[in-house]
């Protein structure tokens, strides 16, 4: 069916398809014709063939006595194509001009097809008088019948060779008339430019088209939300990094503007470095949202969630002490989850360093890491002054951060933490430590199925 | 000249200020929207810099509070919000200038200098009463054409009188003017100053309203 495949346009398919249906079915009726035909022929033909034998017979014995060979003229441009002869008692008395002395068929009654001297196929019926002594053959050749079959056989299928082209041409422009809204839909897509994304509308639209224009309009707004979240964040990325680069430059040039003020240099070279320290971890932060947004990583492995726990307490331990905040780690049960081992540090990495940034110094920061109801289970605990309900709704809006605050920070952590909780198909809850007093954060997975048992 | 200068950002607004009295402007710093509305309601300040995603309430939202009162001071903007609608509603929802950040600190501080001098309806940068000419941008004093050397508190009480010259200042009003939070103001600091003041300049121009205040007498318009 590669031919099939190669027809490209749809037209062109259904005009194949449509007069390949009526040639086929056309010709189906002239095969029907054709039998039908030849059966009534054969059946009345051969019925006049009797009845002419019938009439020879009759005529036969009514003159008896003359025993003359009687030649019956020609009289029709048909008649060598009919034939008879009359036998009494054996001899041959009457014959029709084109018939010679031999009798046409060896049967004695009934129908026979016979190949006579001239060549010709004849059919032939054969009968005999009441008391058998006149033999009666009546013959015709069967060519003549063919001709009228064929004749008929014309008659139906000549329109069909002049109804063709014209039902082409029809078909053709029923077809294009029908396929219309394809080409306007094609049309209209076309003219878009390629920043509207608003939904395709089309006047009087077939239904078969319904699906395909909501699946396309469907699109359009899967994109449009893409592009959008895409715009919204470029403007906030821009907006937040505007802040750090002002607060940069504005200490940049206090440190110049110092003079002899050697103190009020050093702070604020010192705030210098921190401003850019402050904006790089922003512009990370912005990129590790923009890798998750795009294309989070998708090979995952068993992680045991103790051990990663364990690693990065101990990277962050050192930011603790120097503020005496006491960071402890209960991890006593191994507890496996799958996931990526990058994802699930910097899920962590997050929520520990949230902690120990908004906890005052010498706060009580606690990291478990337990099994619960058959669930892995992650908590983070602090004993520093938590959030109201409504600052804990607001949490992981991007850029949002809770009103008061004196560390310098974006409000992205907990973006990414949403992100890379959706991406790890693990849930987090915020609520007050009942503990110690603070946030508690709580990050649940899934049971990890047991590996082969 | 007394500032309030409204910040969330520890950083920014410790470099704000620091930069801002570099230039001889005393400055005082508030980290929210509430607390910035009571201090520019408050009278004190020459003029005001509004962050505009101010904690506990919008910077925008404390403009139109403190128009809605009449209060009338400078307020410039200092935000992040460079839209061009931003913009324009920040301008006509009371701001007297808008400025995005980052900022240069000289041109703040320009900026800053203009709106109070707009404030007080001057069309120059300097101001002149009899022989004195005061710059504010090169904080320099001058009588008749020859330099003066003044102290930072000289200059600034100077500044005060004459930028409301024709107005009578209480003591109260000029050490609200002089001195940001934290500084202890000695009880005749003002006079003493006034002193050295007269005996620099001219010895009538300060003039005492007895039992009220100081003054500078406002001078007609030289063509």
């Amino acid at each position: 069916m590669s031919w099939w495949r190669s027809l490209r346009s749809l037209q062109a398919r259904l005009m194949v398809l449509v007069l390949g249906l009526v040639t086929l079915v056309w010709l189906g009726a002239a095969f029907m014709t054709w039998v039908d035909a030849r059966h009534e022929l054969d059946e009345l033909l051969d019925g006049h063939l009797a009845q002419a034998a019938a009439l020879l017979v009759v005529q036969q014995a009514t003159a008896e006595g003359d025993n003359e060979l009687a030649d019956a003229p020609s009289l029709h441009k048909y008649a060598p194509r009919v034939a008879f002869q009359v036998f009494h008692e054996g001899r041959l008395v009457m014959r029709s001009a084109n018939m010679d002395t031999v009798p046409m068929a060896a049967a004695t009654r009934g129908f026979a097809t016979v190949r006579l001297k001239d060549g010709a196929e004849w059919r032939v019926f054969a009968t005999q008088g009441a008391e058998r002594d006149v033999q009666v053959f009546v013959g015709e050749q069967t060519s003549s019948r063919s001709a009228i079959l064929w004749a008929v056989l014309r008659s139906v299928l000549l329109p069909l060779a002049f109804a063709l082209p014209l039902l082409a041409l029809a078909g053709w422009w029923a077809v294009r008339r029908g396929l219309a809204p394809l080409r306007h839909l094609s049309e209209v897509l076309g003219q878009r430019r390629p920043e509207v994304l608003a939904p395709v509308v089309l006047q009087d639209m077939p239904t078969e088209m319904q699906p395909l224009v909501q699946a396309l309009n469907g699109l359009l707004e899967r994109i449009g939300r893409m592009l959008e979240s895409e715009r919204r964040f470029t403007a906030d990325a821009a907006h937040e990094l505007r802040t750090p680069i002002a607060a940069i430059r504005a200490q940049a040039q206090v440190a110049l503007g110092a003079g002899q003020d050697d103190v009020q240099r050093q702070h604020a070279l010192l705030a210098t470095l921190a401003g850019c320290d402050r904006a790089t971890r922003l512009v990370a932060q912005l990129l590790t949202l923009a890798r998750l947004e795009a294309a989070p990583p998708q090979d995952a492995s068993a992680v045991e969630l103790g051990d990663l726990a364990r690693s990065v307490a101990a990277e962050l331990a050192p930011t603790a002490l120097a503020r005496r905040q006491i960071l402890e780690l209960d991890a006593g049960v191994p507890c496996k989850v799958t996931g990526n081992a990058l994802l699930l540090a910097v899920l962590m990495r997050n929520l520990i360093d949230n902690a120990l940034r908004y906890s005052p110094d010498g706060a009580q920061i606690r990291v478990a890491v337990a099994q619960e109801s058959g669930q892995a289970v992650l908590r983070v605990e602090d004993s520093g002054p938590g959030m109201s309900e409504q600052e804990m709704a607001r949490l992981g809006e991007r850029f949002y951060r809770a009103p008061g605050q004196a560390q310098p920070g974006s409000g992205l952590g907990w973006s990414i933490v949403k992100r890379i909780a959706v991406v790890l198909g693990a849930q987090v809850q915020v609520s007050r430590s009942v503990r110690l007093g603070g946030l508690a954060v709580t990050a649940q997975w899934p049971r990890q199925r047991s590996t082969k048992s | 000249m007394r500032i309030l200068l409204a910040e969330d950002d520890p950083m920014l607004g410790d470099g704000l200020q620091a930069g801002l009295r570099q230039q001889g402007f005393q400055v005082d710093w508030v980290r929210d929207g509430e607390a910035a509305e009571r201090e520019l309601a408050s009278g004190v300040y020459a003029a005001g810099v509004l962050d505009l995603g101010l904690p506990r309430k919008d910077g925008m939202d404390v403009l139109q509070a403190l128009r809605a009162r009449g209060v009338a001071m400078p307020v410039l903007v200092l935000t992040a919000r460079d839209a061009v609608p931003d913009r324009i509603r920040g301008l006509d929802q009371g701001a007297d200038d808008y400025v995005v950040k980052p900022v240069d600190l000289l041109e703040l501080g320009a900026r800053l200098r203009s709106l109070v001098r707009r404030a007080h309806g001057q069309a120059q940068e300097s101001l002149r009463c009899g022989g004195v000419r005061l710059d504010p941008a090169a904080r320099q004093v001058s009588l008749n054409g020859e330099t003066v050397t003044l102290s930072t508190r000289e200059f600034d009480l100077l500044h005060a009188l004459m930028r409301n010259a024709g107005r009578v200042l209480s003591r109260e009003q000029l050490e609200e003017q002089l001195y940001s939070w934290g500084h202890e103001v000695e009880s005749n600091t003002i006079e003493v100053h006034i002193h050295h003041l007269r005996r620099k300049l001219q010895p009538d121009l300060i003039q005492t309203v007895r039992g009220i205040g100081y003054t500078v007498l406002r001078e007609p318009e030289a063509a």
